[in-house]
């Protein structure tokens, strides 16, 4: 019970820690989720309604990214470098407990981007969406598992600078590289590899599983898939800060 | 002879990774009640002392006991009953203070009403009631130290540990602040202090220890530490004109002078005997202070320089 109860301290904690960032971080999900559903529109004359629906739950999993796999390092790498986590580590709470806690918090504010996101897409592109029972298990995982890896890549690199490096490359790579805004099948050979071992794949895949009735997804393998890289990635944080310099 | 000590630190090195040896086999023991000052310029090891004690570093050899308890092996005993203040900038972003201070009691277990409770009368305690809902990210360096403090004393602990409290804070809050740990201290908390200001500290601590390069230089109560620098005192004066000084006075910077403390009858008779000529505007004779013992043990060819404490000022009327 101690645990649950940290947790849900230290969510509310976050949470109003973060309140600051908020409004920021709203404008810049909504112009870039507006900006991406009507410019790729204009980008690709004639959209197909298939492209289309790759376009609209591509850039609601990339919201997640930019949550997960963006703000979340860039913040917690910022936190490392002032002392801040340090702070948190001197407190005698769960490692796991703060960890999800930080997961959780950028998942509720991630949330309404990914909504706003589809409904957008529907409206743009005259779209029916097919809303699943378990799109919000999709969105929970799809979160945990990014903001997961996102908080592992804080943990691990020395410097701030390496981390928002990092995060650089890594919206390119789901822009323009991943099955995230495009059908895996587009890819050359050796991205399709790659993709693989890449969680926003599998993000990517739960949602459009659960949101559109597109073919070819696989969200049984999905779920787990990031389940296990939610589980696996907070495990390793919990041990490298655990792990004393 | 007395009770088992709150902490004990036995040999503790820390070198880190870059080759820097920040603490140089550390043995420090802490009374239960007990205010311990911890001193030394910067540089000289008291974070890494005691970020090892709070588990934040894990020392390259060594021991650390919190109650007997062996807290390297298990740091988080160590957390669970110590009251920690970081060095550095102590700024939990958009959380207010009042939030800062509340939060700190409820994470340490305190539940959620008397969390508030005591965020509240810690604020009152130290004067924060303009800043209650100011976000910690616009508070001033002051503010974001004393919330930080609070923080750190909002809920009962074992041991206190405070790397440098006072940095920031103004006269009148450091006041307070001072008020607040002298009582913790009367109310039998044990406290770990590390700080730079030592005519302020001297007032509150039992014992304290000067660090330099990684090792304890002086250790003692503040009153047997100054035995140590008494054999020579310091006379400051303010003359009409050139004067000679008497031949025990060794000058010391401008309008200063050391001498020894057995000459202290004759240079006193010497300066008085100036002011009523007036020669001598207004002098005064000083007993060393922490500054002096520090200073001292900073610079050993410097033993005995004494600071401006008042022994005796102005004319002997
Ligand atoms: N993480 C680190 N890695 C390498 N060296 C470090 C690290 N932290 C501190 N040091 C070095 O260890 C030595 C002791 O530093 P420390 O911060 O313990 O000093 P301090 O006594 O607290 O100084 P101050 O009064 O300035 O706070 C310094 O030489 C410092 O440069
Ligand atoms: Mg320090």
């Amino acid at each position: 019970m101690t645990f649950l109860r940290q947790y849900r301290d230290l969510v509310s904690m976050e949470l109003r820690s973060m309140r600051g960032e908020v409004p920021i971080i709203a404008a810049v999900q909504i112009g870039f989720m507006v900006g991406f559903v009507f410019g790729f529109g204009y980008l690709i004359p004639g959209i197909t309604e298939s492209t289309a629906l790759y376009i609209v739950t591509g850039t609601a999993t990339q919201g997640v990214v930019t949550m997960g796999l963006v703000m979340l390092p860039q913040l917690l790498a910022q936190s490392k470098h002032e002392g801040r986590l340090d702070y948190y580590l001197s407190m005698p709470i769960s490692r796991e407990a703060y960890l999800l806690a930080l997961v959780t918090a950028v998942g509720v504010m991630a949330l309404p981007g990914i909504f706003f996101c589809l409904a957008v897409g529907a409206w743009r592109y005259d779209l029916a969406l097919e809303l699943h029972p378990l799109l919000p298990v999709a969105i929970l995982l799809g979160v945990g598992s990014l903001a997961g890896v996102g908080i592992a890549m804080a943990v691990y690199s020395r410097h701030p600078q390496l981390t928002n490096a990092l995060t650089q490359l890594i919206i390119f790579y789901v822009l323009f590289f991943a099955p995230v805004l495009m059908p895996r099948e587009q890819l050359p050979a050796a991205l399709r590899e790659t993709a693989r071992f890449a969680p926003p794949t599998y993000a990517a895949d739960a949602i459009r599983a659960t949101s559109t009735d597109l073919p070819g997804t696989h969200l049984g393998t999905s779920l787990a898939i990031m389940a296990l890289f939610a589980l696996g990635s907070i495990a390793l944080s919990a041990l490298a800060i655990r792990r004393r310099g | 002879m007395s009770a088992p000590p709150v902490l004990a630190l036995r040999g503790v090195t820390k070198r880190y990774r870059n080759g820097t040896l920040a603490n140089a086999g550390i043995d420090l023991e802490l009374r239960p009640g007990e205010i311990f000052g911890l001193l030394g310029p910067n540089g000289a090891g008291k974070t890494t002392l005691v970020r090892q004690v709070l588990g934040l570093a894990r020392p390259t050899s060594g021991t650390i006991t919190l109650d007997g308890v062996d807290i390297v092996a298990d740091p988080g005993f160590a957390r669970r009953n110590i009251g920690f203040l970081p060095q550095g900038t102590f700024d939990l972003q958009s959380l207010t203070v009042a939030e800062t201070i509340e939060f700190a009691a409820r994470l340490r277990g305190i539940p959620p009403r008397a969390a508030r409770a005591a965020a509240a009368r810690l604020i009152e305690r130290l004067d924060l009631g303009p800043f209650r809902g100011t976000a910690m990210r616009s508070a001033s360096g002051g503010v974001r130290r004393l919330a930080g403090f609070a923080a750190a004393i909002a809920a009962p602990a074992r041991l206190l540990v405070l790397d440098e409290p006072t940095n920031d804070v103004d006269p009148l809050r450091r006041v307070l602040l001072w008020e607040l740990i002298s009582e913790l201290g009367r109310g039998g908390a044990t406290i770990l202090l590390v700080t730079h200001n030592l005519a302020e500290a001297e007032r509150v601590i039992d014992r304290l220890a000067i660090m330099n390069a990684g090792r304890i230089v002086r250790e003692g109560t503040p009153a047997a530490l100054r035995s140590i620098v008494t054999e020579r005192l310091r006379l400051e004066l303010a003359a009409a004109g050139t004067l000679t000084p008497h031949p025990a006075l060794v000058p010391d910077g401008a309008g200063a002078y050391l001498f020894d403390a057995a000459d202290l009858p004759r240079v006193a008779a010497w300066v008085s005997r100036l002011r009523e000529l007036g020669t001598v505007l207004d002098f005064r004779i000083g007993p060393p202070t922490l500054d002096d013992i520090y200073a001292a043990a900073m610079a050993p060819a410097a033993a005995g320089r004494p600071g401006p404490g008042l022994a005796i000022e102005g004319a002997t009327a």
